[in-house]
């Protein structure tokens, strides 16, 4: 390994350690790299999680970051690719039990990102390019399209603290929902969807024909334009 | 006319920053916050782009590291590049990435013989997927380092003139580094070589919260001090009017406060720094 190499390796390991140690790490001005360096990932990982950082409150927000950060590199500079993970790490935390939407809205939250920084291929002609051989009858998810089916009333909470819904005194029932996200007009449309919209995105993603979507909504006896029409206009999906 | 003193563009301040009339005018933005497939982000940059020139500047190529800028990031670069064509790219003389790990600061490293051989390696492979040249930030230190074969605007001089790339002078950075390391900001600048000056930057800084005036941070949160100021004139008597920015990323001020900085950097830019403002 060369010198310059080592250095930069003993240099990032001394800036992580729970305790660095060496000269360099005696240093006053070590702290400002060390404080930086975690400052700007647990901020980047706030940035990505504010519905979490609502419940949790900036302090707890900070520490519980903190311990992520120290525990999963960042692997690009892009930081918006950055924690992926921490829905899960929140759900493996001692103290999840008493917040046990806490990942959920987390997963939210990522989904929210997600739809804000996707390829509106629509707006840009990519779209009929990439689906112009498809046969009619197949409908397709916009790419800035996100969903999810949740066992938490996580969605409910997570709209109220956007300001959707009344947030102080919230009681959401104990029942699973789902959410859908979408970009339009450059800016994210968040909503609440029910069971059977949601295995309607799920048919759609998974290439189904309409014939076998609509058979979907036809099964518990409801109009599949009741379940598809809504869908066409928020823009989640295109009926070519 | 072309971009005289631009501001670090802020999504708060879009409507102002669209609506400004201020000639010459220009904003600069960081590459990582717009690499995204697309969405609001590239929507408001495209529209900022239409209104004044740009310039891309990126934190994340690690030109210092040991090891070759990351394919996928260059790549992301150059399609901004390709899709907003910035008058000017610019990037850090520090490393940000080792071993898989990517950290969100601009490391400091020992100046050897073989950190130039790297670091020079490393810009011609960016600007040769670029195809531009790219200007070279001095970065801000807060630790004396051993070891070094080079001081920092020789090493500078001699990047320049193997690699062809460009000099972004951060005037707050030599100031903050003369600071905590003990050097001659004056003497700093007057050793830069004065053809491959592309830009000034100009922020403000604080002292550390625990030792003080003798460790000043880079923190971009505060106006432009007048020990920056000073050191600006001397540099636009030194290298010519530049393009110059006016940075700030904390506790950030309405769009007014900061077109007064941004006014007062293009007027010193028009008298070539003949007067030393307020010192």
């Amino acid at each position: 390994m060369s010198e310059h190499a080592a250095f930069q390796e003993a240099f990032a390991e001394a800036m992580t350690a729970a305790r660095p140690i060496g000269r360099v790490a005696r240093e006053p001005g070590f702290a400002v790299y060390r404080n930086t360096w975690l400052h700007g990932t647990v901020e980047a990982l706030r940035a990505t999680y504010p519905s979490v950082d609502e419940l949790l409150g900036d302090e707890m927000f900070a520490a519980v970051a903190a311990e992520f950060c120290r525990r999963t590199p960042l692997r690009d500079p892009v930081l918006t690719r950055y924690g992926a993970s921490f829905g899960p790490f929140l759900r493996r935390q001692p103290w999840h039990d008493d917040l046990p939407y806490l990942a959920d809205v987390a997963r939210l939250d990522r989904l929210w990102l997600e739809s804000f920084c996707a390829g509106d291929l629509c707006g840009t002609g990519g779209w009929q390019d990439k689906y112009s051989d498809r046969r009619a009858t197949v409908p397709v998810l916009d790419p800035t399209t996100r969903f999810v089916w949740l066992d938490t009333p996580a969605v409910s909470i997570w709209l109220a603290i956007q300001g959707e819904e009344a947030f102080e005194g919230l009681e959401p029932a104990w029942v699973a929902e789902g959410a859908l996200f979408v970009q339009r007009h450059g800016r994210i449309w968040a909503q609440a969807i029910d069971r059977l919209t949601h295995r309607t995105l799920l048919a759609i993603a998974a290439g189904n024909p309409l014939s076998d979507i609509a058979a979907l909504a036809r099964a518990e006896a409801i109009d599949p334009a009741t379940v598809l029409q809504p869908l066409v206009t928020s823009g989640a999906i295109q009926l070519h | 006319m072309g971009p005289t003193a631009g501001l670090a563009f802020k999504p708060v301040h879009l409507e102002e920053a669209l609506l400004s009339s201020a000639v010459g005018l220009w904003f600069e933005i960081h590459a990582e916050n717009y690499m995204v497939a697309g969405g609001p982000r590239l929507i408001m940059l495209n529209a900022l782009r239409q209104a004044a020139p740009l310039s891309i500047h990126g934190v994340g190529l690690s030109l210092a590291g040991a090891s070759a800028p990351d394919d996928r990031h260059l790549r992301a670069l150059k399609g901004l590049c390709d899709r907003f064509d910035p008058f000017l790219v610019s990037e850090h003389l520090a490393w940000s990435r080792v071993e898989g790990s990517c950290f969100p600061d601009l490391l400091p490293f020992p100046r050897t013989h073989e950190a130039l051989d790297l670091t020079a390696r490393n810009v011609d492979i960016a600007q040769n997927f670029l195809r531009r040249p790219i200007a070279i930030e001095n970065p801000s230190l807060y630790l004396a380092l051993e070891g070094h074969d080079w001081g920092e605007a020789d090493f500078l001089a001699e990047l320049v003139k193997r690699t062809g790339c460009r000099l972004l002078l951060d005037i707050a950075n030599v100031v903050v580094s003369a600071n905590n390391l003990g050097f001659d900001p004056y003497a700093y600048v007057d050793a830069l070589p004065s053809a491959a000056i592309a830009e000034f930057h100009l922020a403000g800084y604080r002292p550390d919260p625990v030792h003080g005036a003798r460790l000043l941070i880079d923190s971009h949160d505060a106006p432009v001090s007048e020990q920056v100021w000073a050191l600006y004139c001397h540099a636009l008597r030194r290298f010519g009017a530049m393009p110059t920015l006016v940075e700030r990323d904390g506790a950030i001020p309405t769009f007014d406060v900061l077109m007064a900085e941004r006014d007062r950097a293009a007027s010193l830019m028009r008298i070539g720094g003949k007067v030393i403002a307020h010192v």
